[in-house]
């Protein structure tokens, strides 16, 4: 059965059958999430969001874009608002942390039970950095960079997401490897400085 | 190979997408330039993050909430507001709240100062301040 096919029996009242949709676009819904919010649960709520957010609008998809390409811009849209929401708690979120109970380690990734809590401190001061330095790319670079490095889209699939030209999607990626390199390299350093240094 | 070209071609090198000739001149490089191998590294963690946090998988569950979800209409259902109530809403804000400032100054202009404040007498308009002479010239200093 096609997407469109799939897409006017729902329409026409069959909710069941958006399951389909669900379990063949649920991999690559929240991949890209994990991308923009680096948190498991956030990007778990993000995802439900998101499909209810498709079911919602199905009555205004076109067609002129593959499905696959309008789940993406919804979900890059959704992924994009989520993180600016968030940038806007940080203040509280901070009064959270020094006033209010601790919350464990919010965006690490999973650790494994082997591992000494010297190098699990180190995996997860490298994950911060990475992230950090990630989220803080303009938005248009990090979009480029997270579908073609978290979801390996082509330059051509991705612009059909940005709605861009294949050149740009490239001019992106490069500027946003470029911003991530000097970031990194950037922090790297002021890590290596001795307190009397800084 | 300089800094700049060996930078350039990391990435190209990373993916092992460089011709045998180019790669081992960028070996050779990151071999001996300490900058150049630190970028490398970085660029291989970041990486190495982005392929874990690839792997996690989404919430077993995720499906049947999402399916749950789906099949409450009062979740889903798209709530027809009408362009009338779009338009009328905010016009009637927007009224309520000029209508308050229009008040408050209404009853601002009301209010009269107390008739009991007296006026101020006029010789106590004459006296010139400049004139008086300064506290310290008074004290015992």
């Amino acid at each position: 059965m096609t997407d469109s096919e799939i897409i006017r029996l729902i329409l026409n009242g069959d909710r069941q059958i958006f399951r389909i949709f669900v379990e063949k676009y649920q991999a690559m819904v929240f991949r890209t999430c994990m991308g923009f919010v680096h948190n498991k649960d956030d990007a778990d709520d993000l995802t439900q969001e998101i499909f209810i957010q498709v079911f919602q609008s199905l009555k205004g998809f076109k067609g002129e874009a593959a499905f696959s390409t309008w789940i993406y811009r919804i979900t890059v849209n959704a992924s994009l608002n989520k993180v600016r929401k968030k940038s806007g708690n940080q203040l509280l979120y901070r009064l959270d942390k020094l006033f209010g109970t601790p919350r464990e380690k919010e965006n690490s990734l999973p650790a494994s039970n082997n591992e000494n809590p010297e190098s699990l401190l180190i995996k997860q001061e490298n994950e911060k950095w990475v992230q950090n330095a990630l989220d803080s790319l303009p938005e248009n670079q990090r979009t480029a960079i997270i579908l073609s490095k978290y979801d390996d889209l082509s330059q051509k699939e991705i612009a059909e997401i940005m709605k861009t030209t294949e050149g740009a999607v490239e001019a992106l990626i490069q500027r946003a490897k470029t911003n991530l390199r000097k970031k990194l390299s950037f922090s790297f350093k002021e890590k290596r400085k001795t307190p009397q240094e800084k | 190979m300089n800094c700049q070209l060996c930078q350039k071609e990391l990435d190209a090198y990373s993916e092992g997408k460089l011709p045998d000739d180019m790669k081992i001149q960028v070996q050779e490089h990151l071999q001996h330039c300490k900058d150049c191998a630190e970028i490398y590294n970085l660029q291989l963690l970041t990486q190495k993050i982005i392929n874990e946090e690839k792997v996690i998988s989404p919430d077993p569950y995720l499906t049947t909430n999402i399916m749950a979800q789906i099949e409450n209409p009062e979740v889903t259902d798209y709530k027809f507001i009408s362009p009338f109530t779009r338009v009328l809403r905010p016009a009637m804000i927007i009224t309520s709240l000029a209508a308050s400032i229009f008040l408050g100054i209404m009853i601002g202009n009301i209010y009269k100062p107390s008739a009991r404040v007296l006026p101020r007498p006029v010789e106590l308009a004459l006296i010139d301040d400049v004139a008086i002479e300064a506290v310290n010239v008074l004290s015992n200093e």
